[in-house]
């Protein structure tokens, strides 16, 4: 599985590895500090151009350049790209983000849980959950 | 050329425009014969305001394109253009529709003239010639209103910019202020889990007090947010089983109850149409009160009646605690007002602020009776349309 995360925070960059890391499913956690690092790493632009195409994305929302919203509106109107699951995880439990993310096709709408052990069940839920019960498109992302 | 014979008082000549409210405002003299504009104009002189002379209904129509005044004082008889058929004009145009007019005539006396004038929108009919002192305090009442029309327009402006600040204010807090708190709160407890053989006693004292603040600090974000998201929201309400929804909250505070080992008697509570965060935000917070406003000694016991009346329901949440000294009655409700220190009795010193504004919203009053030392009474009334009509 491999799962590229959008986010600005080192903190919670380091926070999401490290979940990750204690999970052990994920071969490969890619970072994109913003949504235009993002779209260069999905289109396999300048210093990404051996990206591997991502099984899921994991978003933030408010991030300097291009924020989650923006990102959402363009890989979700992308014919190559729609496919991948786009998990929105943020801080903001504001009904509008939340509404706004759905509107723009998010997957589903996650808010960071403030405790570090109900985080880590979080990032276990989603890792269990995208990984050991949901059927994704691997076939038809892969061979395109 | 209609306009090149239009003449403008100087503001000058008007006396200060901005002396008594700091809003100007102009007041339109149409009549056809030089002489009685100068002598109208000299009676209004000291109302500070801004005088404007049209000798003609076309002139009049010209001028309330361009400005807008709070009074126009029209001449009945004028050749071309009558008071009438100006005045009928002027009801046709937007925003010329709704200036109170004033008609000032000579010889159309009869009522029933003053009756088509009233149709058309006048709001006065006056004969030559004018007592001056009459026509003055006439034409104030007119600019009063105005000006006092004007202020709240500019109130109103004020409000809303400062509800779209407010609104600007609860996002940063919904997101930009929660995520470096639970950057703090996490690490810390990375720390704590992860590095603690090579912490000392007293690192691991001060990781303590980093979380704890962490943790007051993320309480304060949600609390202010709640309390900035009353009234913004559109009003809501639906059926709600108030026993219902103080099991659940009795289910959020089950740890304190038993520690305290707190007694809490119920009434039965109705099913009523109301806002469901309203009822919950109440319950919350004055259950949370009476369960934290205890000395220890004596075990806390708290009651929860309700009764109907006059359309309401008044339920009461009463408690065996401290109670509050009357020194800091009016303190009660007031946001961020802490009574006690918050060692003592931690908080935020918002949730009864936030009680208040959202009851008001609704249309209902939040109050308190209280003994220092035997308890308090916290009372809050819900209307309920639903059951008169039943």
């Amino acid at each position: 599985m491999n799962i590229l995360l959008v986010e600005d925070n080192e903190g919670d960059i380091e926070l999401t590895q490290h979940a990750f890391k204690r999970g052990g499913l994920v071969s490969q956690l890619a970072i994109a500090h913003d949504g235009v690092e993002a779209i260069d790493y999905l289109s396999r632009r300048g210093a990404f151009s051996d990206a591997v195409e991502p099984d899921l994305i994991l978003l933030d929302l408010n991030m300097p350049r291009m924020g989650g919203r923006q990102f959402l509106e363009i890989v979700k109107q992308d014919e190559k790209l729609k496919c991948i699951p786009v998990i929105v995880l943020t801080s903001s439990d504001a009904p509008k983000d939340i509404r706004e993310c759905y509107e723009r096709q998010a997957n589903c709408y996650i808010l960071k849980p403030f405790d570090l052990q109900k985080f880590m069940v979080m990032v276990k839920q989603v890792e269990d959950f995208w990984i050991n019960v949901v059927q994704l498109p691997h076939q038809a992302v892969a061979t395109r | 050329m209609v306009a090149a014979s239009i003449v403008k008082n100087a503001s000058s000549e008007s006396g200060g425009i901005t002396a008594i409210s700091g809003i100007s405002s102009n007041i339109l003299i149409v009549d056809d014969r030089k002489e009685n504009l100068i002598a109208t104009e000299k009676v209004l002189k000291n109302l500070d305001s801004t005088i404007f002379k049209a000798g003609s209904g076309n002139e009049a129509l010209s001028l309330m394109l361009r400005h807008r005044f709070a009074v126009i004082l029209l001449d009945v008889q004028m050749p071309e253009m009558d008071g009438f058929e100006t005045a009928a004009l002027m009801q046709d145009h937007e925003s010329m529709r709704g200036v109170p007019i004033i008609f000032v005539t000579a010889i159309s006396k009869e009522e029933k003239y003053a009756t088509q004038a009233a149709a058309i929108g006048a709001v006065d009919y006056i004969f030559k010639p004018i007592n001056p002192e009459i026509l003055r305090s006439k034409v104030k009442v007119y600019i009063d209103l105005y000006r006092q029309h004007e202020q709240i327009l500019q109130l109103n402006k004020t409000l809303s910019q400062s509800n779209e600040e407010l609104e600007r204010f609860a996002y940063i807090c919904s997101h930009d202020m929660q995520e470096p708190v639970r950057m703090m709160n996490s690490y810390a407890d990375i720390l704590n889990e992860e590095y603690r053989q090579f912490l000392d006693a007293r690192a691991q004292k001060y990781l303590e007090f980093i979380k704890g603040n962490a943790s007051h600090l993320q309480k304060m974000i949600f609390d202010i947010l709640t309390f900035s998201r009353v009234g913004r929201e559109e009003p809501r309400t639906e059926h709600i089983d108030c026993n219902q929804m103080v099991r659940e909250v009795l289910e959020e505070f089950k740890p304190v109850i038993e520690r305290k080992q707190a007694h809490i008697a119920c009434d039965p509570l109705p099913g009523l149409e109301g806002c469901p965060t309203l009822m919950h935000v109440l319950f919350q917070n004055l259950i949370g009160n009476a369960l934290k406003f205890q000395d220890g000694s004596r075990q806390p016991t708290i009651s929860i009646q309700v009764e109907f009346a006059n359309g309401e329901w008044t339920f009461s949440v009463q408690d065996n605690g401290i109670g509050i000294d009357p020194a800091f009655n009016d303190r009660v409700f007031a946001i961020f007002q802490r009574i006690h220190r918050k060692e003592d009795y931690p908080g935020t010193g918002i949730g009864l602020s936030t009680c208040k504004k959202f009851v008001e919203f609704y249309g209902g009053k939040i109050w308190f009776q209280s003994a220092p030392g035997k308890g308090s009474i916290f009372f809050f009334t819900i209307l309920d349309h639903t059951r008169v009509a039943s």
